[in-house]
């Protein structure tokens, strides 16, 4: 019985097991949500946890509240649909070049604002993300401005050698591709928060002048922070302009970047799986709640201030008290644990 | 002393006994019009232990924050060991071997006792950029070591068995040593504490003297900035004396407490 | 080709002034507490439809539903500051408050959003179709106004700050806040009376924003959007910068609108933002303000 109980417990505990878990729940989505509403929202679903823990590795990690995030997916969405549509580049290249862009265009902003602390850099990305949208509604040349780019191709069908062709006009193909990049973006964030430079970034959120007392170079550190979180949401904006088929400044207004904001909080910042539970939660919860009109903002907006007053946390604290108080019900386990 | 053998490093002890560590000449320091530091000189001894002090106000913590590169001087020069200091960023400072406590004390709060020592590690992973990533076996090997070391250096200041609470839980005397346990992980030849006795118990006085004590048979060279003239005196090798941001005295404790202009300073500051 | 560049300068300094009504809020709190209260501008909307309420709903005079406009702004500051802010003091993470009031903002937006539609209210005063004419220009009684009424509060405002004690006092805090408590007042309530006059500024700005602007539920972000650059264009916490700095951008604005195109103020105005951080981190008009290491 004891050694049972040691067993589970360290199974619980291991990374790998709950890896698993994940893949096998991706994997199991699409069969369990046979229509094409539901798997349009699994496809969301996904592309929004690229956009939250991107996020979070900016904010919950390095501490800088970035409000770009919206510019960003904007860049990754446009760059690369741009090069498909009028250059005829191939999907996986544009792909490419969407990630570099959004990611060059967050080491810029943070190069601009990296002599800036908490607030001041909170308005400049917020800049930032203004500029961005009015480029993308003015330069209508280029964008075709509020009128917007139609027909956008999905990511060409794949072919792997002894496998059938793997069709992305397939919604669950669809949704098994964006997952798995958004599994990959979170297991190399993972990695990062895992090893010394998980300390490093902590270390700058907590304290610069301290954390420069220790040979940490805060500006640069900041500047990586942000070209791997921009990169992340890049990446959601290719998928998102594949998904769509058609792209509008008004998807990249920084109302969107507030709604990503919202999903970090909610879920919990500076933890990876925190914004991974809040993007799922708020995106799924309005649409369980449609039948109450369009609530969905304003739930996010009293689920933002609440989480903030009471439960910092976010859903991870939460999950944190169930567990112990669980935990404090095992026989055995009250007053010694 | 008894506490596990720390792996405190950096003190590479220097052939040329005596040979000066620091030296800063003609510094100057103004905010807004109100000079903090005027025309200050020094020159610390390799392996001593060097004492800053003066009443409050006197500029000791702004040439601290000179020394380490939180502020750059309007005017004057800087040698650690021959290297120019003087447009060094602090970050840069510590890799040639300064690591410094704060007067206001800044530990990472919100993580535990352990990880503030160890993100004091920073500048000595020596693992390839892929490994952050992919974590190998060398990975392991480095995230024991620095464990095993923080755990030294947490052992040496006495917090060994507070290594998993969250710092800011921590009493005050106790997270002044963590401070120096976190500077300390750096690898500094050159320690430089700011009022580490402020706020602390008799028996935490007498603790934080001794450590200094072994830090410097260990090599390494340590600045303490202090008000307190009784404690400086107890451990103290060479004492510059400011009063008003300016040079007072110089010289050994024997000699700072014997000298008038000193003796005028404290009374005067301690009747006010 | 002078009179247009008058006329144009004359309404971006209308504009102008009060963006600086708004912008002033901000940087009257952000020197008693470095936080920064991101539902301002909603304030300033919900000012705009106070006074539109007051006005044609109940009939009141235009001139009174400023004076309404503020006291509901004002209801709504100590409200901000007894239901975030002060909660959130002293939980050692800066952050924190700015977030909650962003999610504040998306909240009452929205709200209003349900409330009053998308549609725009026509929001004409008596005073805005009465042109008078000076020197081959015509300005609108709305917004000589306006000049009034603005500069007055301005005015008293920093008179409030220079000469009285309670002024001297927020100064004092804003310069250092443990000065404050040896003057022998208590910091909290001196910041509830900040947060108080800001957001009353904020709602009276709005008052006379609403016939300016296009009134919608989403009115006040364009402005508080412009309002963040205009302090730090002016330096935080900086009264005269933000002033100087709110008539900038509102002359930007004019001639981008006459000269360019109106789709480009915003572009303008954070370009200068950008540059002005690029520059000079701490404003045009810079603070001085040393870390207490």
């Amino acid at each position: 019985m004891q050694r049972q109980t040691t067993v589970m417990r360290a199974v619980l505990n291991s990374r790998l097991f709950w890896l698993i878990v994940a893949a096998v729940a991706i994997g199991l989505m699409p069969i369990i949500f046979t229509d094409s509403y539901w798997r349009t929202n699994l496809i969301v679903c996904a592309i929004n946890v690229m956009l939250a823990i991107g996020l979070d590795f900016i904010l919950g990690y390095a501490g800088q509240l970035n409000l770009g995030q919206s510019a960003f997916y904007g860049i990754g969405a446009y760059v690369s649909t741009l090069l498909i549509m009028k250059l005829g580049v191939p999907f996986w290249i544009a792909f490419g070049c969407g990630v570099l862009l959004s990611g060059i265009a967050g080491m810029l902003l943070s190069l601009f604002a990296v002599r800036l602390r908490g607030h001041y850099l909170a308005i400049a990305s917020l800049g930032f993300a203004v500029i961005t949208y009015q480029i993308l509604v003015n330069w209508i040349s280029l964008t075709q401005g509020p009128l917007g780019i139609y027909a956008i191709p999905p990511p060409p069908a794949l072919q792997l050698p002894g496998l059938p062709i793997i069709d992305f006009k397939n919604l669950a193909n669809l949704f098994y591709l964006t997952a798995g990049f958004a599994f990959l973006a979170y297991l190399l964030l993972d990695q990062l928060v895992r090893s010394p430079i998980g300390e490093t970034l902590t270390a700058i959120r907590e304290d610069e002048v301290s954390a420069a007392s220790l040979g940490i170079n805060c500006q640069a550190w900041k500047v990586f922070a942000f070209a791997v979180g921009s990169s992340v949401a890049g990446a959601a904006g290719c998928f998102y302009a594949s998904f769509v088929g058609t792209l509008v400044p008004d998807a990249f207004f920084i109302t969107e970047s507030f709604t990503i904001l919202a999903m970090v909080i909610v879920g919990g910042m500076g933890t990876l799986i925190g914004p991974v539970w809040g993007a799922i939660l708020l995106t799924v919860l309005p649409e369980l709640l449609r039948g109450v009109g369009d609530l969905r903002l304003i739930i996010y907006g009293v689920a933002v201030t609440l989480v903030v007053l009471f439960m910092p946390g976010g859903m991870v604290q939460a999950a944190r008290f169930i567990a112990a108080y669980f935990r404090s019900l095992l026989p055995g386990r009250g007053a010694g644990a | 002393m008894t506490a596990a053998a720390p792996t405190v490093s950096g003190g590479t002890q220097s052939s040329r006994d005596g040979a000066v560590l620091f030296r800063a000449q003609g510094l100057h320091k103004s905010f807004g019009g109100v000079r903090a530091v005027r025309d200050i000189s020094l020159a610390i001894p390799m392996g001593s232990v060097f004492a800053i002090i003066g009443p409050n106000g006197a500029g000791k913590s702004t040439l601290l924050n000179l020394m380490s590169g939180v502020y750059q001087p309007d005017a004057g020069k800087m040698r650690l060991d021959e290297i120019d200091m003087i447009g060094v960023p602090a970050h840069r400072r510590v890799r040639y071997g300064l690591a410094r406590t704060f007067q206001k004390i800044r530990l990472f709060k919100q993580l535990s006792v352990l990880d503030n020592v160890v993100a004091g590690f920073h500048t000595h992973h020596n693992i390839f950029a892929w490994q952050y990533v992919l974590h190998g076996a060398a990975f392991q090997r480095d995230h024991a070591r620095c464990r095993d070391e923080a755990m030294g250096l947490l052992a040496f200041v006495g917090l060994e068995k507070r290594a998993q609470v969250l710092a800011g839980s921590l009493s005050y005397g106790e997270q002044r040593m963590l401070e120096i346990a976190r500077a300390l992980a750096t690898g500094p030849r050159l320690l430089m504490v700011d009022e580490p006795a402020a706020g602390l118990n008799a028996a935490e006085v007498d603790t934080l003297l001794d450590r200094i004590g072994v830090l410097r048979q260990r090599g390494i060279t340590v600045v303490v900035v202090e008000h307190n003239m009784d404690l400086v005196m107890k451990v103290a090798d060479r004492i510059l004396v400011m009063d008003y941001g300016q040079y007072l005295f110089e010289g050994s404790p024997v000699e700072v407490q014997a000298n008038p202009a000193v003796i005028a300073a404290y009374l005067g500051a301690d009747f006010q | 080709m002078l009179s247009v560049l008058l006329q144009q300068g004359i309404n971006g300094i209308v504009v102008g002034s009060l963006y600086v009504l708004v912008a002033l809020g901000l940087t009257l709190i952000y020197g008693v507490l470095v936080q920064i209260n991101f539902a301002h501008a909603d304030i300033v909307t919900l000012g705009a439809f106070a006074a539109y309420f007051f006005t044609f709903v109940l009939g009141g005079n235009y001139l009174a539903s400023i004076a309404v406009a503020l006291v509901v702004g004002a209801a709504l500051g100590w409200l901000m500051n007894a239901l975030i802010f002060a909660p959130l003091r002293n939980r050692g993470n800066e952050l924190l408050p700015l977030i909650a009031t962003i999610g504040v903002s998306i909240m009452l937006q929205n709200t209003m959003l349900a409330w009053f539609g998308p549609i725009p209210f026509a929001f004409d005063t008596p005073y805005s179709n009465d042109v008078i004419r000076v020197a081959g220009m015509f300005f609108t009684i709305q917004s000589v106004l306006i000049i009034v009424v603005s500069t007055a509060t301005i005015g008293l405002l920093y008179a409030f700050m220079k000469f009285t004690f309670l002024g001297k006092a927020l100064r004092a805090v804003s310069q250092d806040r443990e000065t404050a408590g040896l003057m022998g007042i208590n910091p909290n309530q001196l910041i509830m009376l900040t947060f108080v006059i800001a957001s009353a500024l904020a709602g009276m700005g709005g008052a006379m924003l609403g016939p300016v602007l296009v009134l919608t539920p989403f009115a006040g972000t364009s402005v508080i959007v412009k309002a963040f650059a205009i302090v730090i264009i002016g330096g935080f916490g900086n009264v005269e910068g933000t002033i100087i700095a709110g008539l900038l951008v509102g002359l930007i604005e004019s001639y981008t609108t006459q000269f360019l195109d109106p789709g480009l103020i915003d572009i303008v105005v954070f370009a200068l933002l950008l540059l002005t951080l690029a520059l000079r981190p701490t404003g045009l008009i810079a603070e001085k303000r040393e870390e207490n290491v």
